[in-house]
Order: structure tokens, then C-alpha cells, then sequence
């Protein structure tokens, strides 16, 4: 479970990028941000995998505080999640399978194993005719679903995703989301920061409304 | 672990290769840096060498005055085989020493042909036992014996072994300071070009974070990356030494004439050869570590 308490977050005064935000994430929900840009999406969800400190509230993750754990430790909260950007942030220069090879090379997997896991998970994001591709030689669709890949492929319990379809055509967008969707109903709890409404009214479940870093609305769940 | 350690060498083996255009530049800074540091401890070694035999091999020898009758002389010669740290004596008559000069120095032999007198003067040739061969004992004894009538002249070559030994101390001191510089310039390359390429590859080092690498993890291939080029470089220097310690000789020894002796290489023993590998590792490490702890902040 994820449980925000009265999170503030100032860059910069006399701005709030988050402003007494408070919720609460139960496991295997399907959770959606969303709101315009400047809202603070990309702040909350960089606070939940501690990118960013608030500078004020406190965060648990099933029960643990996150923001009282040393920096030199943050890498054992990092390794329960999955992180999707909206820039993908992948190492152009090495194949679609050493990139998604990555988490597991850092917690020491056997290189079998992780040739299986990779190709795997390679097959359900449907890229597994392309693992030895660089991935500038995708295509844009195809670059989200490696980065994606790459989230998942050490069943982490929880997925964050920040604007996973900015860039994306509709029909690419709709079938990016149902990945996420596929993912979640095997167990993870996924957070997708969107400001696409379309897309969220026909996915959402939980839909949290941000604006000016203030929630100012809730569906579902949340 | 193994998996690890596989994975750690083959990223550095990768970004060795990625930006090889820069790494090769500080394998050539470290090469030559080691290379003039063996240069001077392969000199150096010479001169101890040189030194050590000489002290191994002390003669002192005390010319006569013409006129010394050949009972003073037997008298001299006795008196001059007491000590405890002789060896042996030897009387050299005038002859003897003609001779020996003919032989030595074939190409002056004409010189002395031509000479109605024999200028050598006769000598007696002690020799000191290698326990003794530079004790204060030796000295003083010799110096004792120069104001002796019938003695000319004392040749001791204690001072070619002081100043052989001060040649390879000055040796190794210039080694120290021009290595000791270059070393340091080595020392700040590495560390530039590590600086580079963590830059390079900030946008990797952020997405291993995101993933969960600990900050060891980041800094490993870093670490073995300024090892492996100050390896290489310290390594390829080894190498140099040894081609310029054998044409050294072929191509100016003989132009040095006379100092040729003084002035040629002896190679360095396996601890030295091991500690210059070990430096410039030690170099490339410290060099790498550097930068990776001030730029990395990981």
C-alpha cells in the first residue's frame, strides 16, 4: 500500500508544486494522475520513487517511510518498482535486450535466467523479433514498449509510469495502456500519470484530479 | 557474483571501447610517464651495480719513490699486509707495470716505445676483503700510510665507489622528481578523461539508478576502467624499457665513448617491474576514484 501524507513540495517560492496532497494507494490498484500541465503529476510521482523530496508530509510504502531511508539504501525501494518515463531514458547505444537486461544485471541474476526473463517479456510487449536492435532504429511505439519491457521485466510490485502516451497516436496509446492494463491484473499496482482524458475515462478506474499542485477531485477509488 | 563480475568486465571492456580515441591518449600519457621513470631506475641500477662491484673489488695501491731501496720496500710491503682486513699484497715492479699498461691501453703502446726511461714507478698492491672493503678502519690506515717516506703517491678507489654511489642516488632522485611529475600529470589525465566519460554516460548512470543500482554498482566499471588504462600504459612502458635498454647500446653507446659504461641500463629487477606495474594501476585507480567520488554524486 502507498499512502501519502500532507505533501508539500516547493521548487521555488512562493510556488507550491504540490500543495497538502494526501491519498492512498491500495496494492494492485489501477491508478491515474492526471490533470493539466504544471499540475504537479510528474512532482507526485517523482516523490513516490524518491526522485524528489517534499518538503514537507511523509510517505509510506507497505508501512516503511520512505523519506526516512539513507540515500545510500534508496536503490532497495527502487528495486520493488518499475519506472516509465515519457523520454523513455534509454541507453541508445546498447540493444533493446541489454536495456531491458539492466534491472536484473544490477541485482545479479544468472545471464540464463535473465536471457529468458528478457525474452519473455520481450514477447509480451510483442518486441521479441527486435532484442538485438538498438533502439534507435524503432519506432517511437516500439521505444515506449522497450522502456516498458524494462519496467517490468523483475516483476516489481509497483509500476509508475509518467505520461506513458505523450508522444503516442491514439491507437498506439489505447494499446500501450492495456499492456499496463495486462500488467496490473497480474498483481502490480500501476500509477500512470496522464493528461489524456480520453484515454482515462475509457481505462480509469481510480482517477486522482490535480491542479496547481492541489487535488481537486477523485473517481473510484481514489 | 560471477554474474556480477562478468557483467562488470564486460561494460568496462564496452565503454573502453567506446571512447577508445581518449583512452588510447592516456595509455600513451601513462606509457610514457612509466617509461621515463624506468628509464631512470634502470640507469640507476646500473650505477649501483657498478658501485657495489667496485666496493666488492677495493685495491689500493701506494706508488714508491724511485729511489727506495729494495729492503725498504720489502719492508714497506710487510708492513702493509698486517691488518686484518688485507686480503692479499702484491709487489709490482716498473716492469710489470709497463707492461700492464701496454696491455690495457694497446692503442697508447706506441707512446711508451718511444720513451728512453720507464715512467711507471713501482708499486705495492693491496687488496681489502669484501667485509671490510669501505669500513673507516681501511681509510684511516690508508691515509696513515701516505705520509710514510718512500710512499709518492696512494691510488684508492673508495672514491670512484663514493661517487658512483652519489651518481645512482642523483639518478634516482631525478627519476622520482621528473616521474613523481609526470605521474601526477598522468593522475589528472586519467581523472579528465574519467570525468568525460562519466559525463558521457550520465544518462545511463541516471537509468541504473532508477533501476536500483547501489553506488557501488555505478562506480565499479569506472574503478576498473582508470585500472585498466593505467595498466596498460605501465605494462606497454615495461615493454618500451626493455626495446630501449637493447638498442640503446647499438644505436648511441657508442657515440658516449668513455661513458658508455656509466650511462647504460640494466634491466629492472621483478620487484621493480612489478612496481611499476602495481603504479600505474595504483595511478589509474586513484586517478579514476577521483573523479567518480567529485562528479558521480552517487
Amino acid at each position: 500500500m502507498i499512502e501519502l501524507f500532507h505533501i508539500w513540495k516547493q521548487y521555488q517560492k512562493p510556488f507550491w508544486a504540490l500543495s497538502d496532497v494526501s491519498l492512498q494507494i491500495k496494492d494492485g490498484d489501477f491508478y491515474f494522475i492526471t490533470g493539466p500541465s504544471g499540475s504537479g503529476k510528474t512532482t507526485l510521482l517523482k516523490t513516490i520513487f524518491r526522485e524528489t523530496l517534499p518538503t514537507e508530509g511523509q510517505i509510506l510504502i507497505n508501512g516503511i517511510n520512505i523519506l526516512k531511508i539513507h540515500d545510500s539504501r534508496i536503490y532497495t525501494l527502487r528495486r520493488t518498482m518499475g519506472i516509465v518515463f515519457q523520454d523513455f531514458r534509454l541507453m541508445f547505444h546498447r540493444t533493446v535486450f541489454e536495456n531491458v537486461a539492466v534491472p536484473l544485471q544490477v541485482i545479479g541474476v544468472a545471464r540464463k535466467e535473465i536471457r529468458r526473463r528478457v525474452f519473455n517479456t520481450l514477447q509480451k510487449v510483442n518486441l521479441h523479433q527486435k532484442m538485438w536492435e538498438l533502439p534507435s532504429h524503432l519506432s517511437y511505439g516500439e521505444q515506449q514498449r522497450v522502456a516498458i519491457a524494462r519496467a517490468v521485466v523483475n516483476n516489481p510490485e509497483i509500476i509508475l509510469a509518467d505520461e506513458p502516451t505523450g508522444n503516442l497516436d491514439p491507437e498506439l496509446a489505447y494499446e500501450i495502456i492495456s499492456l499496463f492494463k495486462d500488467i496490473n491484473r497480474q498483481g502490480a499496482t500501476v500509477i500512470i500519470g496522464s493528461h489524456d482524458r480520453e484515454l482515462i475515462r475509457h481505462f480509469g478506474d481510480n482517477i486522482l484530479f490535480l491542479q496547481k499542485g492541489k487535488i481537486v477531485g477523485k473517481e473510484g477509488r481514489a | 557474483m560471477i554474474e556480477k563480475i562478468k557483467f562488470f568486465l564486460t561494460v568496462t571492456g564496452n565503454n573502453l571501447w567506446q571512447f577508445r580515441t581518449r583512452n588510447i591518449f592516456s595509455v600513451t600519457i601513462i606509457c610514457l610517464s612509466f617509461l621515463t621513470v624506468g628509464i631512470f631506475i634502470s640507469l640507476s641500477n646500473n650505477l649501483r651495480a657498478t658501485a657495489r662491484e667496485l666496493a666488492s673489488n677495493m685495491t689500493v695501491a701506494f706508488y714508491l719513490d724511485r729511489g727506495t731501496s729494495a729492503a725498504d720496500a720489502d719492508a714497506l710491503r710487510q708492513e702493509v699486509g698486517k691488518p686484518a682486513f688485507v686480503e692479499s699484497v702484491r709487489m709490482v715492479t716498473p716492469e710489470e707495470a709497463l707492461e700492464k699498461f701496454r696491455r690495457s691501453f694497446p692503442e697508447l703502446a706506441d707512446i711508451v716505445t718511444g720513451l728512453k726511461a720507464n715512467p711507471f714507478p713501482a708499486s705495492i698492491e693491496l687488496r681489502v676483503n669484501s667485509k671490510a672493503s669501505a669500513s673507516g678502519e681501511v681509510v684511516a690506515f690508508v691515509d696513515s700510510m701516505k705520509t710514510r717516506p718512500g710512499v709518492t703517491d696512494v691510488l684508492f678507489n673508495q672514491d670512484w665507489v663514493e661517487k658512483m654511489q652519489g651518481f645512482s642516488r642523483l639518478a634516482g632522485a631525478i627519476g622520482a622528481f621528473m616521474g613523481g611529475i609526470l605521474i601526477l600529470t598522468s593522475f589528472f589525465i586519467i581523472s579528465n578523461v574519467v570525468k568525460l566519460n562519466v559525463f558521457a554516460r550520465k544518462n545511463e548512470i541516471e537509468i541504473l539508478r532508477l533501476v536500483g543500482s547501489t553506488n557501488l554498482f555505478i562506480r565499479i566499471p569506472f574503478w576498473l576502467e582508470g585500472i585498466v588504462l593505467g595498466l596498460l600504459g605501465s605494462l606497454i612502458s615495461l615493454g618500451l624499457l626493455f626495446v630501449v635498454i637493447n638498442l640503446f647500446p647499438i644505436y648511441l653507446g657508442a657515440s658516449l665513448g668513455a661513458l658508455q659504461e656509466l650511462l647504460s641500463f640494466r634491466y629492472p629487477d621483478l620487484t621493480q617491474a612489478v612496481g611499476l606495474l602495481l603504479g600505474g594501476a595504483a595511478t589509474g585507480f586513484v586517478g579514476s576514484a577521483t573523479s567518480v567520488s567529485k562528479f558521480l554524486k552517487v
